[in-house]
């Protein structure tokens, strides 16, 4: 359905002034055209005093009235209100809804931004809450835990094994593709230097090392970080949303111990496999680029047992255990601060994978200083 | 302003009802009630076009809902508002952004002028303070007239509200009831309104349709007092007495 147009005729009035005459449909449809009509129309004449005639106006809506409200707040023709006659009182109704300019303004614009020290200020002040916030998370879920291992009988042991599914066996492809690939890039990076200095062969003693100590459990532990981090938070910020963990509170069920620990033993467990299958998936793509670089598998296998040692494996072990905790301790820290509101969900997802990729490498920083100090 | 002829609804092989006809006229407030489950929001999903009726068709504005495609559905969708139960307001946008958000993608004005308008808009729900806010700071009442106020932005001819009264205190719902009134009788809207709420359905509708679980169709059509008076459909004057089958409820009542 075509919109009318609105009527707008222009001219002078005899007490030297404009006029400005409305007819037709003045409405959603027809107002910005409207307007646009008017300025054009309005340039040039004399515009003060200015009076509308709106007798002629057929029919008018809400939005339509937003061009007389800007002629008679002189929004127009800066600076020159007009006196608007012939409103039918339905009409003059609907314009006397409308607010002042300064109430519009007053009511959209931000409060002033605050200076840069106060923001610095509240910067800090919200790390420190949110170390403070770790701090007792850990405390409660080391007390819960401690709890739960020592009645195992009343783990909910089937809540564990559906997190372990979830978010370990449905990563088992992701972790497999990874894993070898980036055996398959040490291999093939380290090998054309190695081959300058005539020590090609010693590919295999680097992936065994890199692979196995470093790369293994972290590019596991981001995997998990990033797949199944955000994953438990969400879930978990998810039931706060929607009050399931206000109603296992009034229950007298501590949502730490009949939720978080679940996920903290299944992130446990789950990630030192997952570590230990990437390895063997990253030492196989080197195996493979050794074996393209014309070196029997024996030989690989030969300079692999000679570099590798059962405290490597110990180390990258280890590494798995303690980044699966992390992560999915984080995760569920995050998922148990979530707001209100679908938006705080996802909030709280993505700080799931932001403290869980800074914690899993502080961690490794700190193992790496550990296991210089240590000489192991 | 609407015609609803002999439609069935359903899901797959479900049948939520079927045989439905009525009519809703331009500039009157009009509802839909009946018990929890027997299909009154999924006739309102129908009625705006969001689902299609198994049989039968729903007119708007002389429109088949169901048939329109392309730039002849946006023009329908764009000729009525909708306020969800929830309110739906979007999380990251602020109040006064929820209700300018229509004015920005459907119309040419300024962003003066949508700013205006939002506000106008506000106001005249009585959220005028409140359009800096977050949707999450609002209670749920302030949701739903912040949801009103958005369906009211392109100024449309018909408004539907889907249980504008749930979960609302009593004196919360006696506003939002004078609230549709006053912009039904100045402005001239009409509002098809969703609801079981006995106290709104004698406040605002001048005609209503009632819908019954059991039977699987509309069981009554007239205004809500003649229904509630002299019905001489037994589930009609259960729903209207607030009569649970066999029991008394009203403990106000001496024994």
């Amino acid at each position: 359905m075509p919109a009318s147009a609105t009527g707008i005729e222009v001219g002078k009035a005899q007490d030297g002034g404009a006029f400005v005459s409305l007819t037709g449909a003045l409405d959603v449809r027809t107002v910005g055209a409207a307007r646009r009509d008017l300025v054009v129309k309005l340039a040039g004449v004399l515009t003060e005093p200015l009076s509308v005639d709106a007798s002629g106006l057929d029919s008018a809506d809400v939005s339509g009235m937003v061009v007389l409200w800007e002629l008679a707040n002189g929004l127009v023709v800066p600076g020159v209100r007009a006196t608007i006659s012939g409103l039918r009182p339905e009409l003059e109704a609907i314009l006397a809804t409308y607010p002042s300019p300064d109430e519009v303004e007053a009511a959209i614009s931000s409060p002033a931004e605050s200076a840069g020290i106060h923001s610095l200020g509240r910067g800090a002040l919200s790390i420190v809450a949110d170390v403070r916030a770790m701090v007792e998370f850990v405390g409660a879920l080391t007390s819960a835990l401690v709890a739960g291992l020592r009645r195992p009988r009343a783990m909910r042991w089937p809540e564990v094994l559906r997190v372990v599914e979830k978010a370990g066996v449905d990563a088992f492809p992701l972790v497999s593709f990874v894993g070898l690939l980036v055996g398959l890039i040490i291999a093939f990076e380290a090998a054309q230097p190695l081959k300058q200095l005539g020590a090609e062969v010693f590919v295999a003693d680097a992936i065994g090392i890199i692979v196995i100590r470093e790369l293994g459990p972290l590019i596991t532990a981001i995997v998990i970080a990033g797949r199944s981090g955000p994953a438990l938070a969400a879930e978990l910020g998810m039931m706060k949303v929607n009050e399931e963990l206000s109603a296992l509170e009034t229950m007298g069920l501590d949502p730490l111990r009949f939720l978080v620990v679940q996920r903290v033993v299944a992130g446990t467990l789950l990630a030192p496999v997952l570590t230990l299958y990437s390895v063997a998936l990253g030492v196989a793509g080197g195996c493979i680029v050794m074996g393209m670089l014309g070196y029997p598998f024996a030989v690989t296998w030969a300079h692999l047992q000679g570099a590798v040692h059962p405290a490597d494996l110990l180390v990258g072990t280890t590494k798995g255990v303690v980044f699966g905790t992390l992560v999915a301790g984080l995760a569920c820290l995050r998922g148990l601060q979530a707001g209100d509101g679908p938006a705080a969900v996802g909030e709280a997802a993505t700080s799931a994978v932001v403290s869980g990729i800074v914690s899993v490498f502080t961690a490794d920083a700190l193992f790496a200083v550990l296991t210089y100090v240590l000489k192991i | 302003m609407i015609r609803v002829e002999d439609v069935t609804i359903g899901y797959g092989e479900r049948i939520v009802m079927s045989g439905v006809s009525f009519e809703v006229r331009r500039g009157e407030v009009f509802v839909i009630l009946g018990g929890s489950g027997c299909g009154k929001s999924s006739l309102l999903k129908n009625l705006i076009g969001l689902q299609k009726p198994m049989k039968g068709r729903i007119l708007v504005g002389g429109r088949d809902v169901a048939a329109a495609e392309g730039d002849e559905r946006q023009a329908l969708l764009r000729s009525f508002g909708v306020m969800y139960q929830s309110g739906a307001l979007f999380g990251s946008l602020t109040v006064h952004e929820n209700v300018r958000l229509p004015l920005d993608e459907f119309t040419d004005l300024s962003l003066r002028q949508r700013d205006v308008l939002a506000h106008t808009r506000l106001k005249m729900v009585g959220l005028g303070h409140a359009g800096r806010r977050m949707p999450s700071e609002l209670s749920g009442g302030m949701k739903k007239r912040a949801a009103i106020a958005r369906a009211l932005a392109l100024d449309p001819p018909l408004v539907f509200l889907d249980e504008p009264s749930a979960g609302l205190d009593p004196v919360t719902s006696a506003g939002l009831d004078a609230l549709i009134l006053d912009l039904a009788r100045n402005f001239g809207i009409t509002f098809v309104v969703v609801t079981h709420e006995l106290l709104s359905i004698f406040a605002i509708a001048d005609r209503c349709v009632m819908l019954d679980a059991s039977r699987k169709t509309l069981v009554a059509e007239g205004k809500p007092r003649t229904l509630a008076d002299s019905s001489e459909d037994q589930a009609v004057l259960r729903f209207f007495r607030r009569e649970a089958e066999g029991a008394q409820t009203d403990r106000s009542q001496p024994k």
